[in-house]
């Protein structure tokens, strides 16, 4: 079967997975939550097998390459990093209500990159400037580092819910979000994790671009955005390790910071730059 | 336990300097103006933009030096600024950091143990001297600065791990700074040029992109072969440069320069960055003689050589040749000296039909375009030798190498700074006559997890210990 036709019910699958754990919180019921699970490891699995498949198919192209070479498997990609990430969370924490809040994330990724009529999910070829060993360790530290914003953007959003709620209130939904004080460790956590990733992938594009293009930084929209999204976390980790900034400041700051990565990923696009290969 | 305080110090601007709400600041402000600098295109793109802007606008953003953000002064002063914040900050936060390394908690402390569970404890069937000697030995094994206080058969032990990952912070201060350095050092001692080499030819001089001046290389590099691969889909597949270096006229080393493979030598990395094509020293030319008895003959030609007219009308020779003039396609300029009369020059152009149709009729009109211009010969440029030029980039960085060391360190000292902690455990033996009681706990910095992890893994090495062997 044809990977992206794969990769367009996978799309489906982690809607299903969406709509499972929000129908779990509002209706309170685990086992929709725990179907959530089911259809999470389901859509992994299924992109897994897709894209070593299209991996496959590049060989027997005779153009061999990882698939990590334009928007759609860039997209592909980032909701796979995610999708992971996200489960790894939930089994560390036994808790599926963040479920709720990074799936339509995945999902929306996966769904850009399927229908979009502006993306094609053609295999090309590599193009000389990224034949390089760099392409894999650059991508896959961005995308882990921007999965990892992404989560700290999705408890973020958690916490914030989480402040409505009081006693007498008592909203189930709000009800069943974690403690603020555990979503504002774990915000840190992903904000941390994100933040070596994304230094990784600064570094490797560096060392990348110094063999490619013989400079190591030429302020190239992308470049330039990636640093000031960098700028901006370590401002975070800086006002919570330092002044000792905690909940709804930090929950704030990482929101922005999120701003900061998708426009690092997809607002450069509409400016001209070295990264032109990423836009198709 | 209670960390010492920042020296305070009288000194406003030193306080000013050493506030970290003025690195937030700092970083903030660095993040916004960088902002600027990708939404005004920059350098070479700048002046396209320029051109669409008010003369008022021009001089309003290039008064802010807003068209070379990132090389203007009030944008390094900015960076300096930020340098030089992280390293008072540093200097003024080191005395606690060292204090917090260095102190030595006393042994027999009894406020660790406060929270212990009936996990942080076990029995031994030894006397408390006997198991202490045991103890000291796992303890020495695993961790640093361990130390004993004995007050009768009891027995009080410290030691501590990790107690380096305070420094990871400075790690990560002193990487930015070498960062800064690497591209300071690479901006004063470096060059960013360029040259373009002819299939065949020779150069010893590059062009430095930001003065236009060329630089003599003190070596020669010669092109002897370009080529470029397309995909079946027309897509560029390999761009190849066979490059060779020569010293003194001779020839010390032949390279491939490939896209993400460039070539080092004499100081000097070349990178495969562009190509082209121009005109070569040879043309194809047919010439028909228009007459009761039509002649028509074909050859090569050599560029500046004169060749005689068929008929012994006169000479003529190719004094020009081009790849592409105006958008027409290839194209020689012929000049012909007839035995009698004036000399004249006329382009002809490959496209011939093309250019017919495409040409305004003012310039058709004109003999500089007409190839019957020298009657009765008729001129047709039937094939032109081109040439392709590789377009290399040539640098010089010598803050490379000290700007990947401050990579290094960087993620070297997160790495530290975040994933590790300061773990101090403390053991206490408790002599019960013939066994003894034998309590561990522990108290960190940050990541009460790991502590518990730490904790579990001493308490298993310290069962192996006294249950294996009795």
């Amino acid at each position: 079967m044809n990977n992206s036709l794969i990769l367009s019910y996978t799309t489906f699958v982690y809607f299903g997975a969406f709509m499972a754990y929000l129908l779990g919180m509002v209706m309170n019921r685990a086992f929709l939550s725990r179907l959530g699970t089911y259809l999470s490891l389901l859509g992994i699995a299924a992109q897994t097998l897709a894209i070593i498949l299209r991996w496959v198919e590049t060989y027997e192209m005779g153009i061999g390459h990882a698939p990590l070479s334009n928007l759609y498997e860039s997209l592909v990609f980032f909701s796979w990093t995610l999708m992971l990430l996200y489960l790894i969370l939930e089994w560390r924490t036994k808790n599926r209500t963040v479920g709720t809040f990074v799936t339509p994330l995945v999902f929306l990724a996966m769904a850009y990159a399927s229908f979009s009529p502006n993306i094609s999910s053609q295999i090309q070829p590599l193009i000389p400037a990224l034949k390089s060993n760099w392409l894999i360790s650059h991508v896959i530290t961005c995308f882990f580092g921007y999965a990892a914003f992404a989560l700290s953007f999705g408890v973020s959003i958690m916490y914030l819910l989480k402040l409505l709620d009081t006693a007498e209130k008592n909203n189930r939904f709000l009800r069943l979000i974690p403690s603020a004080a555990i979503l504002d460790d774990l915000n840190y956590q992903m904000i941390v994790i994100g933040f070596l990733m994304l230094t990784l992938g600064i570094i490797t594009g560096a060392v990348w671009a110094h063999s490619a293009w013989g400079t190591y930084w030429s302020w190239d929209p992308k470049e330039t955005w990636s640093l000031i999204t960098w700028l901006v976390y370590a401002s975070v980790i800086h006002t919570r390790l330092v002044r000792g900034w905690k909940g709804k400041k930090i929950a704030i700051l990482s929101i922005a910071g999120f701003a900061c990565v998708l426009f690092t990923y997809f607002g450069v696009n509409y400016l001209a730059g070295l990264h032109s290969y990423a836009k198709q | 336990m209670k960390t010492a305080q920042p020296k305070s110090n009288p000194n406003v601007i030193w306080s000013f300097l050493s506030s970290v709400k003025l690195t937030i600041v700092l970083l903030i402000l660095l993040a916004v103006v960088s902002i600027v600098g990708t939404v005004i295109p920059q350098g070479q793109g700048a002046v396209e933009f320029a051109k669409t802007l008010s003369p008022a606008m021009f001089r309003f953003l290039s008064t802010l030096q807003l068209f070379d953000m990132y090389n203007a002064p009030w944008f390094r002063l900015l960076i300096a600024f930020l340098a030089l914040n992280l390293v008072v900050c540093s200097i003024n936060r080191f005395p606690s950091t060292w204090k917090r390394f260095s102190v030595k908690p006393a042994p027999d402390r009894s406020k660790p143990f406060e929270n212990n569970t009936p996990e942080d404890c076990l029995e031994v069937s030894v006397a408390g001297d006997k198991a202490s000697e045991r103890v000291e030995k796992i303890l020495e094994s695993g961790y640093k600065n361990v130390r004993q206080k004995t007050s009768g058969a009891n027995h009080y032990f410290y030691g501590d791990k990790g107690s380096l990952s305070y420094f990871g912070v400075y790690v990560v201060h002193l990487s930015v700074l070498l960062i800064l350095v690497g591209g300071l050092m690479g901006s004063f001692f470096g060059f960013e040029a360029y040259v373009n080499i002819l299939e065949g030819e020779t150069t010893d001089q590059v062009i430095i992109r930001k003065t236009m001046r060329p630089l003599d290389l003190g070596f020669d590099v010669r092109c002897d072969k370009f080529s470029v691969d397309f995909y079946k889909t027309g897509a560029p597949k390999e761009f190849k440069s066979n490059l060779t270096f020569l010293v003194n006229g001779k020839a010390v080393r032949t390279s491939d320069l490939l896209v993400n493979h460039p070539v080092e030598f004499g100081g000097v990395t070349f990178y495969q960055a562009s190509y082209g094509s121009v005109a070569g020293k040879e043309a194809r030319l047919r010439i028909d003689r228009k007459s009761n008895k039509p002649v028509s003959s074909e050859k090569t030609v050599k560029g500046n050589i004169s060749y005689p007219f068929p008929g012994g009308e006169g000479t003529f020779k190719v004094v020009d040749m081009r790849n592409d003039i105006m958008h027409l396609g290839p194209a020689v300029l012929i000049s012909v000296k007839p035995k009698t009369g004036e000399a004249l020059e006329f382009w002809v152009f490959k496209n011939h039909d093309m250019v017919q149709k495409k040409l305004p009729p003012p310039m058709l009109a004109s003999p500089k375009f007409n190839p019957d211009a020298f009657s009765p010969y008729r001129f047709s440029l039937t094939g032109l030798k081109t040439v392709y030029y590789t377009g290399l980039q040539a640098n010089r960085d010598p803050g490379v190498p000290v700007v990947w060391a401050g990579c290094f360190l960087m993620v070297s000292g997160l790495f530290v700074t975040f994933f590790m902690s300061h773990k101090r455990m403390w053991v206490r033996i408790i002599d019960q006559g013939e066994k003894a009681k034998i309590e561990v706990a522990g108290t960190t910095n940050k990541n009460p997890v790991g502590l518990q992890t730490e904790l579990r893994h001493l308490m298993t090495n310290l069962q192996n210990e006294f249950h294996k062997k009795g």
